[in-house]
């Protein structure tokens, strides 16, 4: 039953940072929004203040029923009516997750500077070095089409505006 | 009647342009893609796709969207009878008869159906929006403020109150959308929201930049994670003929009509969306079906009534999108974001205003649907071959993809950023069983909905029984209120048995 607990520890952990950022979100209604010059029936701050609250409320209700162990049956029940999505139950392979994400955050930085072609195609490699490697060249072959080959159609056929980067110094 | 001739003339003639043709074939093309790849459901699909349009005028930029939206519908078929793995959850049902039959060698007989039923059923549904959308128009028109934000807190609450396992998360998700919507500077009293003096936030978050972070980014976390421990699948060979015999069509016409009927009034109408749909008209099929004990063994009634059931409610929700400028889906939210995106205001208005667009998305759809068919039976070996490209190739490629379109939208590193903590958000959200739809249905109407409340706040100077008072409001107000608290209805009777004693039967 270790797996159970996961789950319940999952949702326990996500009911405490729904809890914490309503009552952020409610807490900002008052001091990220200015009152405003112009004299409203309703001002800036009403409608998302009451948004605050009623997911505060909700989050509370959620936090609660996670302290006192609320019953899972009738939400399973539910979801087989609805068809609901298989809920991920593998366990998270945190590591890859992490190297993937620290690639993205590097994708997005060196996007403009070194121009979308050339991140695109190294990020891509990256992302198959992290992955698999057991089939370096054609990879390389399909990472090749889809950063130049994806920057000459949006370019030139759709006429989108993609940085240039490092290409423009070859006078591309 | 004439002038219901007289627009569709004017329909085809948008439609029938050779650019307007070749996208809605392209759209049906990568729908269909979208829909047999594992993974991509149609919401991730039309919000990756969205930049493709943002040069196109947008009666071109919907049909092409469209095509996507029901070409997805349909592609998630075709894996489901192959290899019982649903490319959505609304084909989830279609697998138990659908690949029982491909097993059986009757995988053509099976395609067959599906594409048939979803083309009789995406043909009712046109029909429908063009005899009813504009009527429906006709009355929500006279809507004013109060109506709107009422009917907005409907449309909200009905798809929430379908989503997931808990209404209460879904309910949370729903909020967390509008929250986001908040953002940025509000446009009646100039004055910054949530900024924390960054000037990107100025123009708030995009929509699309959250949808393609939560949905296209966690599905490629959700792939990495799952590829430590990869499934085994058995792909079933297409046996035999393609066609259905004799048989088979007598079987299959009271099916597809039953579930077209069933899914666009449930599903469409009643907005329980096409999932529901689809698992409504197979307990129809369970129970009224001639051939009801055959069910679950390869019955093509099987195949025949969910598949249109899905379809019927996907054309059902485009209703509510064109005529009142709700979205009855996620899918169609996202579509929608990308009208508001193009400067076009989904309502009402939109039959009066802009009858070119209206009636030439639905005459394209008319097209799109008999692209579909063409498109599916004879190619079914090229779709199914798709399945080939290894797991990870696609996860990158998605990963490309997403970057890609947020970057053209507003040429802004920023935005990449936000997208990725979307992502990991999305992931976590995920892993806590917290619906993902909601926030897009969120954020797309949010601005929408506080602009209405606050117009009907200075219509009654203030006074909140202005809901109360006007009886179209009220009736929204009083369906949104029973649709979230339908889970506790079973404890009304227990409540009575409680305090009048043991009377009635106990259980």
């Amino acid at each position: 039953m270790a797996k159970k607990k996961e789950i319940k520890r999952e949702e326990r952990i996500a009911s405490v940072i729904m809890t914490v950022f309503s009552a952020a979100y409610l807490v900002g209604t008052f001091f990220q929004i200015p009152t405003s010059s112009i004299h409203q029936v309703v001002g800036p701050a009403v409608f998302p203040r009451a948004v605050g609250l009623l997911m505060l409320l909700i989050s509370v209700i959620y936090l609660i029923q996670q302290i006192r162990g609320y019953a899972k049956e009738a939400d399973a029940t539910r979801a087989a009516i609805i068809g609901a999505d298989e809920k991920v139950e593998t366990k998270a392979d945190i590591k890859t997750m992490a190297i993937m994400v620290l690639i993205m955050i590097a994708y997005a930085f060196l996007f403009e500077p070194l121009g979308y072609a050339v991140t695109t195609f190294l990020s891509f490699m990256a992302g198959v070095l992290v992955l698999n490697r057991k089939h370096l060249l054609r990879d390389t072959i399909v990472g090749f089409i889809a950063s130049f080959g994806m920057y000459f159609i949006f370019t030139t056929l759709l006429r989108v505006q993609l940085p240039a980067g490092v290409l423009s110094l070859l006078g591309l | 009647m004439q002038q219901l001739l007289s627009n569709i003339g004017l329909g085809f003639s948008v439609a029938g342009t050779p650019l307007n043709l070749l996208l809605s074939f392209v759209g049906v093309f990568l729908g269909t893609i979208i829909g047999v790849l594992p993974g991509i459901g149609p919401m991730t699909g039309v919000a990756l796709l969205i930049p493709i349009t943002f040069g196109m005028p947008p009666a071109s930029a919907i049909i092409l969207m469209a095509g996507i939206y029901y070409g997805a519908m349909y592609g998630g078929s075709t894996t489901s009878i192959l290899v019982n793995t649903p490319g959505e959850s609304s084909s989830v049902v279609t697998c138990i008869d659908g690949h029982e039959m491909a097993k059986q060698g009757r995988a053509g007989p099976a395609l067959a159906a599906a594409a048939i039923g979803s083309f009789v059923a995406g043909t009712f549904a046109t029909i429908m929006l063009m005899a009813f959308g504009p009527f429906l128009a006709q009355v929500a028109i006279k809507f004013g403020p109060p109506e709107f934000f009422a009917l907005m807190v409907m449309g909200l609450t009905v798809v929430t109150s379908l989503a997931g396992r808990s209404m209460l998360k879904a309910l949370f998700s729903t909020l967390l959308g509008l929250a986001i919507a908040m953002v940025g500077i509000d446009m009646q009293s100039a004055v910054q929201r949530f900024t924390f003096g960054n000037l990107q936030f100025m123009d708030g978050i995009e929509f699309l930049v959250v949808a393609i972070g939560i949905f296209a980014l966690t599905e490629v976390f959700v792939n990495i994670c799952e590829m430590k421990n990869p499934k085994e699948t058995s792909m079933e060979k297409i046996k035999g003929g393609l066609w259905m015999t004799k048989e088979d069509w007598k079987r299959f016409w009271p099916s597809s009509i039953r579930g077209t009927l069933s899914g666009f009034f449930v599903g469409g109408v009643a907005g329980a969306g096409a999932a529901v749909a689809s698992f409504v008209s197979y307990g129809i099929e369970k129970r009224f079906s001639k051939y009801k004990d055959e069910l679950g063994t390869g019955a093509i009634e099987g195949v025949a009534g969910p598949e249109s059931a899905n379809n019927a409610a996907a054309g059902g929700s485009l209703i509510y999108l064109l005529c009142l400028g709700i979205p009855g889906s996620g899918t169609t939210a996202i579509m929608l974001g990308a009208l508001i995106m193009m400067g076009l205001q989904p309502g009402p208005l939109l039959f009066t205003q802009q009858p070119a667009f209206v009636w030439g998305l639905i005459a394209s759809m008319y097209i799109g649907n008999i692209m579909l068919l063409v498109l599916n039976l004879p190619l079914v070996g090229m779709w199914v071959k798709l399945l080939k490209v290894p797991e990870y190739l696609l996860t990158l490629l998605i990963i490309l993809f997403s970057f890609l379109g947020v970057y053209t939208m507003n040429n802004s590193v920023q935005d990449l950023l936000l997208m990725v903590v979307f992502g990991v958000i999305g992931y976590g959200m995920k892993r806590a069983d917290i619906p993902a739809a909601p926030i897009i249905l969120g954020m797309v109407l949010g601005k929408q909905m506080e602009e209405k409340f606050r117009q009907s706040m200075v219509i009654s100077d203030g006074s909140l029984s202005i809901f109360v008072q006007r009886p179209i409001a009220i009736f929204f107000l009083l369906v949104a209120f029973l649709s979230i608290t339908n889970p506790y209805w079973k404890y009304i009777p227990m409540g009575f048995r409680k305090l009048f004693g043991k009377g009635s039967k106990a259980a």
